[in-house]
């Protein structure tokens, strides 16, 4: 589903990710982690096309993200979601259109778009906050409106960076526990973040940085 | 479609957020073509008073005192032959004479001692009003006085000179005025629709990385450009009517005579504005959105 094959990235003449390899299968639910400003967010970035790989190949969902052009791009990012670390919700839509505009940009009809909506808010439990602005939530909505949003267009693959990097422990597992819930629905979640108590005793394959290397894989 | 009526959608929703702005851009637009219409209309209205004053333009060709009426017969031919003459007069020597007496008037005693007739007979020529360049007339009349049995010919020369110049400085000055107007315009929905992206480069980044085409992003600030050229186009056209109905109806009483050049603006006027305000727009918006970097 993922595949990095001697992956290089450079920043301004200054190495950012080197020589990265890794495949994460189909149905997956993977972490990368590592000191901050060692790659991770790089890394996704790579995944979505938010930049493009210096050298190497990486392969998503079946699209060469060397080979994609600039008009192909927004194709690609319809089967990858991504939750943001800080949020990058619109204040002037309410939670209702803030994920509906995934669906929207999809063409689909209001009918529809109407009744996924409602769907995916009720997954998040969040369905009674429909109506409010992104402002007017607690950090943890907010973010299950991002995964609501990410999850509404039924990617393939999940990215999220930093996911629980703004709430508490509490918020933190909620979070956690919705992405588990998504993977066990087939998608391939692959989250960036560098606490720990996330991804220890999870029993989930974990990719770790270091100094724009892989230093070591924790496999399942 | 969905997509359209989603941008048109969202077209409005930000042009009503941006109330503030996007009045001021209305209003520059309005004002800019209400300059323009006003200037196309007296353009009109000149154009009219000289195309009045051309119907009575006409070259005027002396005959030899001694031409016969044979003579004169093929000349008045040659005359209907020519395809640049839309009108042939001939006026005899005695109606030159009773022309003469009518405009001497109370004086008309003085031409009683004349043993014989002075004036010549001679042929009044109205040229196509196409016709009337000073150039053109010149050579005109140069070919006529060549003419067998034509002893001179005379035409207003500096008068047709000075017609043709005002003319010629209308058409300039509106295609100036013109090309200056519709820079202008474009400059500004250039820089209303440029702003508008910068304030909302985040909803734009979110968009793009939700997968949004180029067109999507781009569709409202096109529409927002066009909705503001309408009603740019609106407000100048009112506001066109409003002032020329005000002259009309105040030139009745205080100036009459202002009002028998005064012409009526077409409809096709108003109605034009608002599609030449939206094109303009359309297309300083256009230019923005392609400076974007996607």
């Amino acid at each position: 589903m993922i595949e990095f094959s001697d992956v290089s990235k450079i920043y301004d003449n200054d190495i950012v990710l080197k020589d990265i390899s890794f495949t994460i299968n189909k149905g997956d639910l993977a972490f990368v982690t590592g000191p901050s400003g060692v790659g991770k967010t790089t890394l996704l970035k790579l995944i979505y096309a938010g930049a493009i790989p210096d050298e190497g190949n990486i392969t998503v969902a079946g699209w060469e993200i060397r080979k994609l052009q600039q008009r192909t791009i927004p194709y690609l990012r319809r089967h990858v979601g991504v939750v943001f670390q800080d949020f990058r919700l619109l204040n002037n839509k309410n939670v209702f259109d803030n994920v509906a505009l995934a669906l929207r940009i999809h063409n689909m009809h209001p009918k529809e778009i109407r009744d996924d909506v409602n769907a995916v808010l009720k997954d998040v439990k969040l369905q009674h906050k429909s109506h409010s602005f992104p402002d007017h939530l607690s950090g943890g909505e907010q973010q299950r409106v991002v995964i609501a949003r990410a999850m509404v267009s039924k990617p393939t693959v999940l990215l999220a960076d930093e996911p629980t990097g703004n709430l508490d422990s509490a918020n933190s597992k909620i979070i956690m526990d919705l992405f588990k819930e998504i993977n066990a629905r087939g998608t391939t979640v692959l989250i960036a973040t560098h606490n720990e108590s996330l991804f220890q005793q999870s029993g989930r394959r974990v990719i770790y940085l270091k100094d724009s290397s892989i230093e070591m894989e924790i496999s399942k | 479609m969905r997509v359209l009526l989603y941008s048109i959608q969202s077209a409005l929703k930000n042009i009503w957020a941006e109330k503030w702005i996007n009045l001021l851009t209305t209003l520059s637009v309005g004002i800019g073509l209400l300059i323009l219409s006003a200037f196309i209309t007296v353009s009109l209205n000149m154009d009219s008073v000289l195309k009045k004053w051309s119907r009575s333009f006409g070259i005027v060709v002396y005959l030899d005192d001694q031409i016969s009426a044979e003579a004169t017969g093929t000349v008045r031919d040659l005359f209907k032959q020519d395809a640049d003459i839309m009108e042939v007069n001939y006026i005899s020597e005695d109606e030159a004479l009773s022309e003469l007496r009518d405009i001497l008037g109370a004086d008309a005693s003085i031409l009683d001692d004349l043993e014989q007739n002075p004036l010549p007979s001679s042929f009044e020529l109205k040229l196509k009003s196409s016709l009337l360049e000073p150039v053109f007339v010149k050579k005109k009349a140069e070919t006529i006085v060549k003419m067998p049995g034509v002893a001179d010919v005379q035409y207003g020369e500096k008068w047709l000179a000075s017609l043709n110049t005002v003319s010629r400085i209308m058409k300039a000055s509106t295609i100036f005025l013109g090309g200056a107007i519709f820079i202008a315009i474009i400059f500004i929905t250039y820089n209303t629709i440029k702003i508008f992206f910068y304030r909302r480069k985040e909803e734009i980044e979110t968009l793009k990385l939700l997968g949004a085409t180029k067109s999507f992003i781009r569709l409202p600030f096109l529409l927002e450009g066009l909705v503001l050229g309408v009603i740019g186009g609106i407000i100048g056209s009112l506001t066109l009517y409003g002032i020329h109905s005000l002259i009309v109806a105040k030139s009745i009483d205080f100036m009459p005579s202002v009002r028998a050049i005064i012409i009526s603006i077409p409809d096709e006027i108003f109605l034009s504005v608002p599609f030449v305000g939206a094109f303009m727009s359309f297309i300083g918006s256009f230019i923005a959105v392609g400076k974007i970097r996607y």
